[in-house]
């Protein structure tokens, strides 16, 4: 799978932008505040309508303009044209000229995986986070998951309505209560199924990347221990004293333990970093297994910050994309570094909003 | 830069209210109003109101209708014993379309839906309910949308109307009839395999 073709309109600081992209790897070189991760975030946005920096349409969208456009031609099964535009009056997504109505539809058109500082956040911030990371690959790698999340969190914020009510109407709380723990309780089967398969991935990346001899394991901690219906039932006089839901998948969490102890209480920083970019790299790896094809791989920022040990546990990875005709995107701010990397890459200019091949 | 005159701006306004219509084509439709022949738009007016005026709810039912109660309402060939409730007025007409259907209706005017306020009793159950005391009705049919809110609303009308005896009965879900399986999306396809029947 790879992008053929990106085009930039208005986005972030690219007034226009136009590039025709080969498989293989591509390096963005140029100094801080040109415009090289946002050209990672606009393939990001093409994969996952999101942007890895948690920006909203406004932010990325060029000073004084009205709204943005990104389009990307995506080889992977056959050619897909993405088009996206965004405005505060208007958004629209179409898929080879047809506008997208469900987006579980157009989930799985195109697949990247980032990797960037934001990832620490994984190992450092609230339970969503990991949470967010699990949702994305449960929808990255099945058809229905998306479309049953969000129906979750519909009849959750319709049952958390009801219950802020100053009367309670106990027919309808149950009414929403039975949509709860249907598409809930698929929730959970998803993720638990999916924690023995993903785990042993991270335990090996962890291993590769890692200075240490340390073990990384995922546990699934579902909010539900046994029974949904019972335990939301159980929990009745506290989600009326909270006036919200308080027992179900949006309590789940995903502990990360280094040798059975937490990493985020345990972990050093160092050891945290690796944490994160295997996580990345087991994503990349178990959507390769499902699908057959790599995903393209984003790469911001982070390989300066690697020592030589941890930047070789992640070559491997690099070129078996490379050699699968996907595709990897890396920035870098000087070019002496990846010289591992080898002859065969296509090197970018970027500076000020413009890209150019450079000269070698 | 000279503006428009104010009786344009106003009728943009107005027409800008209405479904479907965004600011570009309330300007274009009001901007071809004031420049059409004034007989065309006196008419235009006339059925407006007209429409208005001689269309209302059936008192019985909820459909949109001329007269009291509506045609199907009154109808004597129509089985009285099978209700069909439908979320819009306009979703009457969808089931009339194929003709099979011979019951009555009830039109709910909404459906439960705590995140725009809506409740159950904004809606019409309790003349629902009513019909249920007075006719001798033996089935209804839910026909909700199968969205989270028509669903939920679903669960709810069951809930409400099986202690009073009734049958309640909803439309399956399943495939489109007369494609191919490859039109169906995957939520469809799984609800279709858990909904499969015997070939008699």
């Amino acid at each position: 799978m790879h992008l053929a073709h990106l085009r930039l309109r208005d986005f972030r600081n690219y007034a226009r932008l136009d590039l025709d992209l080969s498989p293989g790897f591509h390096l963005l070189i140029g100094n801080n505040a040109q415009g090289k991760t946002n050209i990672l975030e606009a393939i990001y946005l093409l994969a996952t309508l999101r942007s890895f920096r948690g920006a909203g349409g406004a932010q990325m969208t060029r000073h004084g303009r009205a709204g943005y456009f990104v389009g990307g031609n995506v080889i992977g099964q056959g050619e897909h044209e993405v088009k996206m535009y965004w405005s505060s009056q208007a958004r629209r997504l179409t898929l080879d000229g047809r506008a997208v109505r469900k987006l579980a539809d157009y989930f799985g058109t195109f697949r990247a995986v980032v990797f960037c500082t934001e990832d620490l956040q994984l190992i450092k911030g609230a339970a969503s986070r990991r949470r967010r990371f699990l949702d994305l690959l449960l929808a990255q790698t099945h058809p229905t998951y998306l479309a049953l999340l969000q129906r979750y969190t519909r009849a959750l914020r319709s049952r958390n309505a009801l219950l802020k009510r100053r009367l309670l109407d106990a027919v309808a709380l149950e009414s929403f209560t039975h949509e709860l723990l249907a598409t809930g309780s698929q929730l959970i089967q998803h993720r638990r199924e999916l924690m023995p398969r993903f785990s042993p991935l991270a335990r090996l990346a962890y291993r590769r990347i890692a200075t240490d001899e340390e073990e990384l394991r995922l546990e699934y901690q579902p909010s539900v221990q046994n029974d949904f219906a019972v335990e939301l039932a159980q929990s009745r006089s506290r989600e009326l004293a909270l006036r919200s839901t308080v027992v179900g998948p949006h309590r789940d969490e995903i502990r990360l333990l280094l040798e059975a102890r937490s990493a985020a209480q345990f972990a050093s920083e160092g050891q945290k970093r690796s944490i994160a970019i295997a996580l990345k790299m087991a994503q990349a790896e178990y959507l390769t297994g499902i699908h057959g094809t790599a995903p393209v791989l984003l790469i911001d920022d982070i390989m300066g910050e690697l020592d030589a040990k941890r930047r070789g546990g992640l070559l491997p990875l690099l070129g078996r994309a490379h050699r699968a005709r996907s595709q990897v995107f890396m920035t870098v701010t000087r070019e002496d570094w990846p010289a591992e990397l080898g002859r065969d890459l296509t090197r970018w200019e970027v500076e000020a909003g413009i890209v150019k091949l450079a000269e070698s | 830069m000279a503006s428009l005159p104010e009786p344009v701006t106003q009728l943009i306004a107005a027409l800008s209210r209405l479904p479907g219509i965004g600011p570009r084509s309330a300007e274009r439709i009001a901007l071809h109003l004031v420049q059409t022949d004034a007989a065309a738009v006196k008419e235009l007016s006339r059925i407006l109101i007209a429409a208005r005026e001689r269309i209302a709810t059936c008192s019985i039912c909820g459909a949109l209708t001329e007269r009291q109660p509506c045609f199907i309402c009154e109808d004597p060939r129509r089985d009285g014993s099978v209700i069909c409730v439908v979320e819009r007025p306009v979703d009457v007409l969808i089931i009339e379309k194929p003709a099979t259907y011979r019951g009555k209706y009830h039109v709910l005017g909404g459906r439960i839906s705590p995140l725009n306020g809506i409740g159950p009793e904004d809606l019409r159950i309790s003349s629902l309910e009513d019909r249920l005391a007075k006719e001798a009705i033996q089935e209804i049919i839910l026909a909700l949308p199968s969205d989270v809110e028509g669903d939920a609303t679903s669960f709810y009308l069951a809930k409400v109307l099986k202690p009073k005896g009734t049958k309640v009965t909803r439309l399956a879900h399943g495939l489109p009839v007369g494609s191919g399986l490859e039109f169906a999306d995957e939520l469809t396809l799984s609800k279709a395999i858990e909904g499969r029947r015997p070939l008699e």
